[in-house]
C-alpha cells in the first residue's frame, strides 16, 4: 500500500511538472516534444561522444531520493562547432550544478530528456550552432 | 578603371587554365556560355548537400524533419525541386521493406525495436552513403580524381569508396563476392560522369528509410556539374527481385565548399561503444535504471 501511494505521488508530481508546459508542436519517436520540464541537479558525467553528446546528472526529489538522469544534445558535429562559440568539452564537469530545461522521454518512468536550455553553475550555454547563450559565456 | 577589365579577363583565364590542368583529361574545354568559366570534368572538391535529405527518391518524411526537431527548429520548407516517386516494389521487395525498421524517417523506431544497421555502426555502403546523410555538417562528400581512380569520401562514418576509371570492365554478377560498397567503374559520357556498380552486400539499405536491395542490384550514378560550384547526382537502380522496374532517385544537389580544405576534417566515425551507450542510456530511456 505504501509503495502504491508513493507511485501515485510520483505520477502526480510528473503530471504537475509536465502539463503546464505543453506548448510546442512536432513529433518524435523518442521525446514528448510538446512538453518541457525543468530539473536541477548535480552533474555526474558529461560524455562528449558520438552521435550526440550526453549529460548525466543526479536530481533529488522532495523526499531526498536521488534519481539518475540523462539528457542528449544536438548532433556531435554541431556541438563541436558550438565550441567555437564559447564553450568546450571541459565546460561541464562532474560536480557542477546544472539546471536543465528539456523535453521528456516518451517512455513512462524514463529519466531521460532532450536538452533545450542548459545552465551550468549559473551560466547559460548555447546549444545550437550559431546561437548565443542568454548570458555571455567566455571560454574558460 | 580602363586597366581593370583586361586584369579581370587575365585573371579568369589563369583560373580557367589552372582548373583544367588539375583535372582528368577533358577534351571539352571550359564552358563558354556562363559568366564564370569552369571545367565540367573537374569534380574534385568537398561538397555539402543542398537538396532535401529525405529518401532515395525524396518521398515525404525524412531525416531533415528529425534533424530540425533535434535542433528545436521548424523543418525547412521543402524545395520540391524534383518529382518524387514511391518505390515500385515487387511483393518480395515490399516484404523486405516491411522487415527493415529504421531509426530515421517516416517509419522511425526506437533503436531497441528496430534493426537499422546504423544502430550497430555497420557500414552504410553504397548508395546509402549518397542518400542517407542528414542536413548539416554530416553531409559533406569529397571527391578526388586521380589517374585511373576517383575516390569518394563520405564524412559521416568516415568512409570512402573507389571508382575505377582505368578502362576496366565491370565483372559479371556471378563472378564477384558482394562487398559493402560494391564494385564501381566510371567513365565520361560528354560532360556527365557515369558510374556503374554491382556486387553489393544486401545487408545495406538504399537510404535512411530502409529501402532494401538484393545482391543482384545494379546501380548507375550520373554526376554533372551545373556550374563551377554545383554538382548534380541522379541514381537509378535495377533490382528485379525487389523493384518491378528501374527505380530512379530524385535529383541530388551538392554545393562546393570553397573553403573546405581550410578546416580540419571532422572525423565523424560511428563508434560502436559510444553508439551502444547512447542507445541504451538515452534513446532507449535507460539512464535511471540499474546498469
Amino acid at each position: 500500500m505504501k509503495r502504491q501511494c508513493l507511485l501515485l505521488f510520483a505520477c502526480w508530481t510528473v503530471l504537475l511538472i509536465c502539463v503546464p508546459a505543453m506548448a510546442h508542436h512536432g513529433t518524435s519517436v523518442t521525446y514528448e516534444t510538446g512538453k518541457t520540464i525543468t530539473l536541477t541537479g548535480t552533474v555526474t558525467e558529461f560524455s562528449f561522444s558520438y552521435p550526440h553528446p550526453q549529460l548525466y546528472f543526479d536530481v533529488k526529489d522532495a523526499t531526498g531520493t536521488v534519481q539518475h538522469w540523462g539528457s542528449e544534445f544536438g548532433p556531435t558535429p554541431l556541438m563541436m562547432k558550438n565550441m567555437n562559440a564559447g564553450w568546450s568539452r571541459d565546460s561541464i564537469k562532474r560536480g557542477d550544478a546544472v539546471t536543465i530545461t528539456c523535453n521528456p522521454h516518451k517512455t513512462p518512468g524514463a529519466t531521460v530528456c532532450l536538452t533545450k536550455e542548459l545552465i551550468i553553475n549559473g551560466k547559460p550555454l548555447a546549444l545550437t550552432a550559431g546561437a548565443q547563450p542568454a548570458v555571455g559565456n567566455k571560454k574558460e | 578603371m580602363a586597366m581593370r577589365v583586361p586584369g579581370v579577363a587575365i585573371g579568369l583565364l589563369i583560373i580557367s587554365v589552372i582548373g583544367l590542368s588539375q583535372t582528368a583529361p577533358s577534351g571539352t574545354g571550359a564552358h563558354t556560355k556562363t559568366a564564370t568559366p569552369f571545367d565540367h570534368r573537374n569534380l574534385t572538391g568537398k561538397y555539402h548537400r543542398e537538396s532535401e535529405f529525405q529518401t532515395y527518391s525524396n518521398v515525404p518524411g525524412g531525416a531533415n524533419e528529425l534533424q530540425a526537431f533535434l535542433l528545436g527548429q521548424a523543418p525547412a520548407p521543402r524545395k520540391l525541386n524534383v518529382p518524387t516517386e514511391e518505390a515500385p516494389f515487387t511483393a518480395a521487395g515490399q516484404a523486405a521493406f516491411d522487415k527493415n525498421i529504421p531509426s530515421y524517417g517516416r517509419r522511425i523506431t526506437e533503436p531497441k525495436l528496430g534493426n537499422d544497421p546504423q544502430g550497430m555502426c555497420d557500414p552504410w555502403g553504397v548508395p546509402r552513403m549518397l542518400n542517407g546523410q542528414v542536413a548539416g555538417p554530416h553531409s559533406t562528400l569529397e571527391l578526388l580524381q586521380t589517374p585511373g581512380r576517383t575516390f569518394m569520401f563520405s564524412e559521416w562514418h568516415h568512409d570512402y569508396r573507389v571508382i575505377y576509371t582505368d578502362g576496366r570492365k565491370l565483372p559479371a554478377l556471378d563472378e564477384v563476392e558482394p562487398r559493402w560498397n560494391g564494385y564501381s567503374v566510371g567513365q565520361w559520357e560528354g560532360n556527365t560522369f557515369v558510374v556503374k556498380s554491382l556486387g553489393f552486400d544486401e545487408r545495406t539499405w538504399l537510404d535512411h528509410n530502409g529501402y532494401p536491395h538484393t545482391d543482384q542490384m545494379q546501380l548507375e550514378e550520373r554526376y554533372r556539374k551545373l556550374d563551377a560550384d554545383t554538382l548534380e547526382l541522379t541514381e537509378t537502380i535495377t533490382d528485379p527481385q525487389y523493384y518491378s522496374r528501374p527505380f530512379k532517385s530524385d535529383r541530388k544537389i551538392w554545393k562546393l565548399i570553397k573553403d573546405g580544405a581550410k578546416g580540419w576534417d571532422e572525423q565523424i566515425y560511428c563508434v560502436p561503444s559510444e553508439e551502444f551507450k547512447f542507445n541504451k542510456l538515452i534513446r532507449d530511456g535507460g539512464a535511471g535504471k540499474p546498469q
